[in-house]
């Protein structure tokens, strides 16, 4: 009797924490996605600010103006693969304006940048925190989040106007 | 926007720690926001208007000292209350990693989190057991702040967190605009030293030597110190000749911690280690003094490499003596750091570093949608053991 209860009660704990992993794993997901969807948002938001600054501000840009609206139209246009390449021409672009990042012509694209650096960590992080479950033995084994696709990491350096 | 901030550590008790708390709280206030702030108190413990007592404190000696934090199924069920009547667009706690109410809070919530990480002592023993343990717990804080770069490499090697780097603020206003107590700093030069002075690590050894080795030639060289203990234990090696010129004020309000600031021509940070930030160097600045510090990652940092302040070799009396020599012969030099630390400072201006912390939360916000709520059940965690 007493081995029935027992095994029961290990059942149920085993159930329960098999429950609460699966679980664990979805809430990640969910977290990289609307990470993903934040930080997209700031890169365009990046993006346009810059090629505002191209078109309102290109007789003191000279050519770079042109440059400056190529990367930015680039990092608008580019697909998954090519993404993080784009945004790092961006930045390169832009730490070429010949203003420093505290004058208020910069205003928009020094906000959209810092606020770029902040997505891009919390998604990162989050990125991070599904992989060290995901790559458990546990979840491994019982294909725990198989239905999604292994997160990547978004690399760039976006810090071109540093605090 | 709905702030719920929450403390580890009780607030009847001095700490960096809480002392960021309260000063966060008052510039989100005064930036608009409303803000209320979860502390381990007794119910009789007379707190600011925003903060809620969640318990009395118990002293439990965490990271080298004695915090005074709270655990519980008492305190679980105010921080479940809390959060359930507080109705949060954002939850920050701070250290959440201390075994307190923050990690309650964390265990607890559901919804847009944020952290800050202030602790800065590397290899804690701690934190490198409780890995894996807390990775449930760390899972849930999308938004991860550390207020130093050291306190971020902690997290990182320890937890396999990254996060964003915003450092303490300082109430530049507050500083500023004190007065200097009467009588100083006098015409013979002043130095100035602030901290616990019987921890080693502070440095309080290395400068009574390098002012014993100015002192005899500089007839008119006093030496103001604020903090708390032994006064007698702490001059045991002073020549007594020397002893009248050394001012102890003990443990000091914060007001007078400005006013002691504003008392010196310098300001003398001997630290030998184990400071994550320097915040006492951004308030020297504040308060307009010049400073000569020992030549740590943190100090080097907030000092810009030396632009802000004088740098010695860390632990190097004899070295000390001589920078602090040159600076008190050289009103010009003095005069052109505090003008360099009064517009550095401006960066380290509350309402400025809020605007920072304010940022995170939007964009914590933009990546986990709801409010706060207090009723997370997923963890295998019975309340009592919790």
């Amino acid at each position: 009797m007493t081995v029935v209860i027992v095994s029961f009660l290990v059942a149920f704990v085993v159930a329960a924490y098999l429950t609460w992993t699966a679980g664990r794993v979805e809430r990640l997901h969910d977290r990289c996605a609307a990470a993903r969807a934040s930080l997209d948002a700031q890169l365009v938001r990046r993006a346009a600010a810059a090629a505002a600054l191209a078109r309102d501000h290109a007789e003191v840009l000279g050519e770079r103006a042109h440059l400056l609206r190529g990367a930015a139209q680039a990092a608008l246009d580019a697909g998954e693969d090519g993404r993080e390449l784009a945004e790092n021409d961006l930045t390169r672009e832009l730490r070429h304006v010949p203003w420093s990042g505290t004058e208020p012509v910069l205003a928009d694209v020094v906000t959209a940048s810092s606020r770029t650096t902040l997505a891009r960590h919390i998604y990162n992080d989050a990125v991070r925190d599904t992989l060290a479950l995901r790559r458990r033995r546990l979840p491994r084994a019982l294909r725990f989040g198989a239905k999604h696709p292994w997160p990547r990491y978004f690399d760039i350096d976006d810090g071109a106007f540093p605090r | 926007m709905r702030v719920g901030l929450v403390s580890p550590y009780s607030f009847d008790v001095p700490g960096g720690v809480q002392a960021h708390i309260r000063d966060l709280a008052e510039a989100l206030i005064g930036l608009g926001h409303h803000v209320s702030v979860l502390a381990p108190a007794d119910d009789e413990t007379v707190l600011p208007s925003y903060v809620v007592a969640a318990g009395r404190a118990v002293p439990v000696p965490y990271n080298g000292s004695v915090a005074r934090v709270a655990l519980g199924p008492i305190s679980l069920t105010r921080v479940r209350r809390w959060l359930r009547e507080g109705h949060f667009d954002v939850l920050h706690v701070h250290e959440p990693f201390a075994p307190s109410l923050s990690l309650l809070a964390c265990l607890a919530a559901r919804g847009p989190l944020v952290a800050t990480f202030h602790t800065a002592t590397p290899r804690s023993r701690a934190l490198a057991a409780a890995e894996g343990v807390l990775q449930p717990v760390l899972e849930k804080i999308s938004g991860r702040i550390a207020v130093s770069e050291l306190a971020r490499r902690v997290q990182v090697e320890h937890l396999a967190g990254g996060g964003v780097e915003i450092p303490n603020g300082v109430s530049v206003e507050r500083f500023a605009g004190a007065a200097p107590l009467p009588g100083w700093p006098g015409d013979g030069g002043a130095l100035g030293f602030l901290g616990r002075f019987t921890e080693p690590r502070k440095g309080f050894g290395i400068l009574l030597d390098a002012f014993s080795r100015l002192a005899p030639e500089r007839p008119g060289l006093r030496l103001l110190v604020a903090g708390p203990g032994d006064a007698d234990e702490a001059l045991a090696g002073l020549d007594p000749a020397l002893r009248e010129r050394v001012v102890l004020l003990g443990l000091v309000s914060d007001e007078d911690k400005a006013r002691m600031l504003r008392s010196v021509d310098v300001y003398v940070a001997p630290n030998t280690g184990g400071e994550s930030f320097g915040i006492i160097l951004t308030e020297a600045m504040a308060a307009g003094t010049a400073i000569a510090a020992s030549d740590l990652d943190a100090f080097r940092r907030v000092l810009d490499d030396g632009a802000g302040g004088a740098l010695f070799r860390t632990g190097d009396a004899v070295e000390l003596a001589r920078v602090l020599g040159g600076l008190l012969d050289d009103a010009g030099r003095r005069e052109a750091l505090s003008a360099y630390g009064s517009t550095a400072v401006a960066a380290f201006d509350w309402p400025v570093v809020a605007r920072r912390v304010l940022d995170v939360y939007d964009l914590v916000l933009a990546a986990v949608p709801g409010e706060v709520t207090g009723d997370d059940e997923t963890l295998p965690l019975p309340e009592g053991l919790a």
